[in-house]
């Protein structure tokens, strides 16, 4: 594609969105647009959609998962090697529901940990497009346009606010 | 940023034309906002920041580590327990104190990283992560103390619950069992939410250092940029970990307990044991927080700006409260077992008031109940770091000392009164020794290595502070930004 | 319909102790007899191997006797009064607290000879057993004594143990870091029983006894089948002086004590 990423740098949060919309209305959809930022801002103060994750349906998941686990090891072990001892049963179920209320939550964790490393891509040691300044606070818009109407669009944003509009290029981090 | 400055310009002209009004609301840190660019550099800097003395203390800190740790446990793995002071009836001694006091100590993390993060309390803010790095040490040398008083600790994979050459399992009926998986879940529940929240810190970290730092951070961050998605799974996440690991805490310290709990001794069969331990454990982990608090003001750049007198004074309410729910839980586990009069139970008891340790048990009263109440109710005492720091540094040996009570002093008395006898640590003192060092060395090469404070989380909350005009009032307003 | 609750399987001990309140092999002390002589200590050691441990442990609480006589006095010398002696050893619940504590099944219950086993081998060495033993029998290996230095004859650098040469072969020397206790002489209940079994019968009553039981000089302590209601153990524990050492506690205990009458 000839579309080049520009990236607009934002002070503050109320630039940010204005420029956003102003981005919208000159064309530049939502899936051709990113924005980061050094703090979590809610996407709706930027007018932008709600992104989609799947952490908490993975932590359910893990959590599920732990559960048999647990069952397995509290009710499927003994069977496996019966030993009797202190005039218990095989598998009593108090000492029972300790090792599925662990197993399930140690699962369950588990899969939230992973789940963020899943759904973000982590770990990733390619280039990126990033700018150090993003972790200063700034909020950058990322947005692919034609190179041809760099102009038209540097105008736009800069007299909304932006601090710098710039073409940006994958970098190592 | 910008945003914050925006929102925080009304209230500085109010500042001004009320600046007779008692209480400076810049006294507090989210009132007190900072550009994100400055705060970093301020945290970067401390992280660099390190004198001759870091590195002495830290000098004799690895000697002690390698000395009473390494070399203390290899001699003990060499020559045999023998070397240690435990023996009938006293077969558990301070090594089960030890892990018993480090779980507490670990307990202060979760409490103020997660219950205070459920709760917004948001004095929690800026030191969330060095009360989350309590939690994480605190359980590695609470692990090393257990592997420690096994008596053959080369065989100690035998517990964990692997498919192995002898086709037996563990046993799900033992209250170690339920203790070895329930720390296990804490362990690693609590390393994750450690980490969670470190990795845009990690991230800011990156963007600005060189050479080994870099690579170092660059690994750890895993590519975090910030973008809309990372920061929600981030958050999801999160939120989920401060909601789940709630339970699992109060899990692990209740387990611990039912260790001794479970058992059928005098002094130790007690049904309030679990939530006892659990506000124990609370007890002696704010008291941690208060010492690591007052260390990290003193020694490192520019930590007086992100902790203040505020945070003290939150911190010692804290400390008052749990004392009282503490007292209340002392209260009932010595009145019900006084009240029964069972034979065992009042040779127990009895031993515990006037025998040899009676002194440890008194002063155990004085340092966890009596000296939080006499002094706590003062703002000016709350206020003042050294003295809060003093004050915990008092309720930690006081709270050593219940588990020394409960644990060693406890197993003297039995039903058998042929076999008392009083339990010596030999060995025991250094490899205590060696895990306070372990503690304190991986703490202060963590403070040169990660960010102590959650930079983004302290920016998040000035963003969402702010003075709304009430009348001829301006009074601290938080907006929900979730 | 009547609810019926299975009390075994929601963890409820009752029903599964009944069972097992009789137990297979039983021991009968008599605490009028009884001398205090420590012949059955030891007995006991040189039966089943146990080491010296020397006197540096021994005064700090780590003798390992798997048999040791408690005795209790009042008084400032010559004007003592003293309680009768009271041999105690591993009681062989037949509801064992040591049993389910342990998290590796090092000890357990034997089915069979309704006994409580300690598994050297599996053993970790937690130690959790020895503190829920109300009786205070177990014993841990706190170190090799069987290899002290002490004990050792120095033949030009060589350390030569004589008294190894006394050690029982049908019961094992246990390392350090493991725990053990009475087994009521489990070697000798196996050797009888495969002597009954060649033999195409059962073990007979006062045909075999442990080894405390053996030296016993005036029989205070009789070792026999409590399953078998003509046995000598078993008349003997019906005697009103019969009573069990910290019965409240529901551990069902194998052996029965007989109270002294005499005078002090």
């Amino acid at each position: 594609m000839a579309d080049t990423t520009f990236l607009a740098l934002f002070e503050d949060i109320d630039p940010a969105a204005n420029a956003i919309e102003k981005l919208h209305e000159m064309g530049v959809t939502n899936d051709r647009m990113e924005v980061m930022s050094g703090v979590p801002i809610n996407p709706r103060m930027l007018g932008r959609p709600h992104p989609w994750t799947n952490v908490s349906r993975l932590a359910l998941g893990g959590a599920i998962a732990g559960f048999f686990f647990g069952l397995f090891l509290n009710f499927g072990t003994p069977n496996l090697y019966a030993v009797r001892v202190g005039g218990q049963a095989l598998f009593p179920i108090p000492p029972g529901l300790i090792i599925l209320f662990e197993m399930t939550m140690l699962f369950a964790l588990l899969a939230t940990f992973l789940g963020v490393f899943l759904e973000s891509d982590f770990p990733n040691y390619r280039s990126l497009q990033y700018v150090p300044q993003i972790s200063d606070g700034k909020i950058g818009v990322f947005f692919q346009i034609p190179q041809e109407e760099q102009q038209k669009f540097t105008d736009a944003l800069n007299e909304l606010g932006a601090e710098s509009v710039e073409p940006t290029e994958a970098r190592q981090l | 940023m910008a945003v914050t400055s925006k929102y925080f310009s009304g209230s500085e002209r109010a500042h001004e034309e009320h600046h007779e009004e008692e209480h400076d609301p810049r006294e507090s840190l989210m009132f007190d906002p900072l550009p994100r660019g400055v705060m970093n550099d301020m945290v970067m800097e401390s992280m660099h920041t390190t004198s001759w003395k870091f590195w002495l203390v830290l000098g004799i800190l690895a000697f002690l580590v390698a000395t009473c740790f390494f070399y203390a446990w290899g001699y003990m793995i060499s020559e045999g327990l023998y070397v240690a002071g435990v023996m009938r009836p006293s077969f558990w001694g301070i090594f089960l104190v030890n892990t018993v006091f480090w779980i507490g100590i670990s307990h202060a993390g979760t409490f103020i990283s997660a219950i205070l993060r459920v709760m917004k309390a948001e004095f929690r803010r800026p030191f969330t992560r060095a009360a989350e790095l309590m939690t994480t040490f605190g359980l590695i040398q609470a692990g090393a103390s257990i592997f420690m008083h096994l008596g053959r600790v080369w065989l100690a994979y035998w517990l964990f619950p692997i498919p192995n050459e002898r086709q037996l399992w563990p046993n799900f009926h033992s209250p170690l069992m339920w203790d070895l998986l329930a720390i296990t879940t804490y362990v690693l529940g609590s390393t994750m939410y450690l980490f969670l929240p470190l990795i845009p810190d990690l991230a800011m970290a990156r963007d600005r250092s060189t050479g080994w730092r870099k690579t170092f951070y660059r690994i750890l961050a895993l590519g975090f940029r910030g973008t809309e998605g990372e920061w929600r799974h981030l958050t999801v996440a999160m939120n989920i970990f401060a909601f789940a690991i709630i339970p699992v805490m109060f899990s692990v310290h209740t387990i611990v307990s039912w260790d001794f709990a479970m058992a059928m001794r005098p002094g130790w069969s007690s049904t309030v044991f679990g939530p006892y331990f659990v506000l124990g454990a609370l007890h002696s982990g704010m008291g941690a927080v208060a010492i690591v608090l007052f260390i990290m003001r003193a020694t490192m750049k520019h930590m007086d700006y992100f902790i203040r007198k505020e945070h003290f004074d939150a911190l010692g309410k804290l400390m008052l409260i749990v004392s009282f729910a503490y007292a209340y839980f002392f209260f009932n586990d010595y009145i019900v077992q006084w009240y029964g009069g069972d034979l065992a139970t009042d040779n127990l008891l009895h031993w515990l008031e006037g025998g040899p340790m009676a002194w440890m048990f008194f002063q155990m009263i004085g340092f966890n109940i009596v000296l939080p109440w006499l002094t706590l109710w003062n703002k000016r005492i709350r206020t003042t770091p050294w003295l809060l720091a003093l004050i915990g540094l008092l309720i930690n040996v006081g709270m050593y000392w219940e588990r020394y009570v409960i644990i060693p002093v406890m197993l003297t008395i039995n039903r058998m009164p042929f076999t008392w006898r009083l339990y010596e640590p030999r060995i025991e003192i250094f490899l205590t020794i060696g895990t306070f060092s372990m503690f304190l060395l991986f703490y202060m090469i963590a403070s040169r290595l990660i960010p102590l404070i959650p930079v983004w989380e302290v920016q998040e909350g000035q963003m969402t502070h702010s003075l709304r005009k009430v009348g001829k009032a301006h009074l601290p307003t938080i907006t929900e930004f979730e | 319909m009547s609810l019926m609750v299975d009390l075994n399987r929601v963890g409820a001990k009752g029903s599964l102790i009944q069972e097992e309140a009789s137990g297979k092999w039983g021991m009968v002390i008599d605490q009028d007899i009884c001398t205090g002589c420590q012949a059955c200590v030891a007995a006991c050691a040189m039966e089943n191997n146990l080491p010296f441990v020397m006197e540096e442990d021994a005064g700090y609480g780590r003798t390992l006797h798997w048999i040791r006589i408690e005795r209790f006095w009042e008084g400032e010398y010559p004007e003592v009064s003293a309680t009768p002696f009271q041999p105690m050893l591993c009681q062989h619940c037949g509801s064992a607290p040591c049993e389910p504590v342990c998290p590796v099944f090092a000890s357990v219950h034997s089915q069979a000879e309704e006994l409580n086993l300690q598994v050297y081998n599996r053993c970790v060495g937690t130690r959790y057993c020895a503190n829920n033993c109300p009786y205070q029998v177990r014993q841990f290996n706190w170190r090799d004594y069987h290899f002290l230095p002490f004990h050792a004859n120095d033949f030009d650098g060589q350390l030569v143990f004589p008294l190894h040469n006394q050690l029982n072969p049908d019961v094992t020397v246990r390392q350090r870091g493991v725990m053990e206790k009475c087994t009521f002489c489990i070697q000798r209940i196996h050797k009888a029983q495969d002597t009954a079994k060649s033999e195409g019968r059962e073990v007979e009553d006062g045909e075999f006894t442990t080894a405390c039981a053996q030296a016993c000089p005036t029989d205070a302590i009789k070792f026999g089948r409590l399953d078998d209601h003509e046995s000598l153990v078993s008349q003997l524990a019906q005697q009103e002086r019969g009573y069990q050492q910290l019965h409240e506690l529901n551990t069902l205990p194998r052996i029965t004590y007989l109270k002294a009458e005499r005078a002090e």
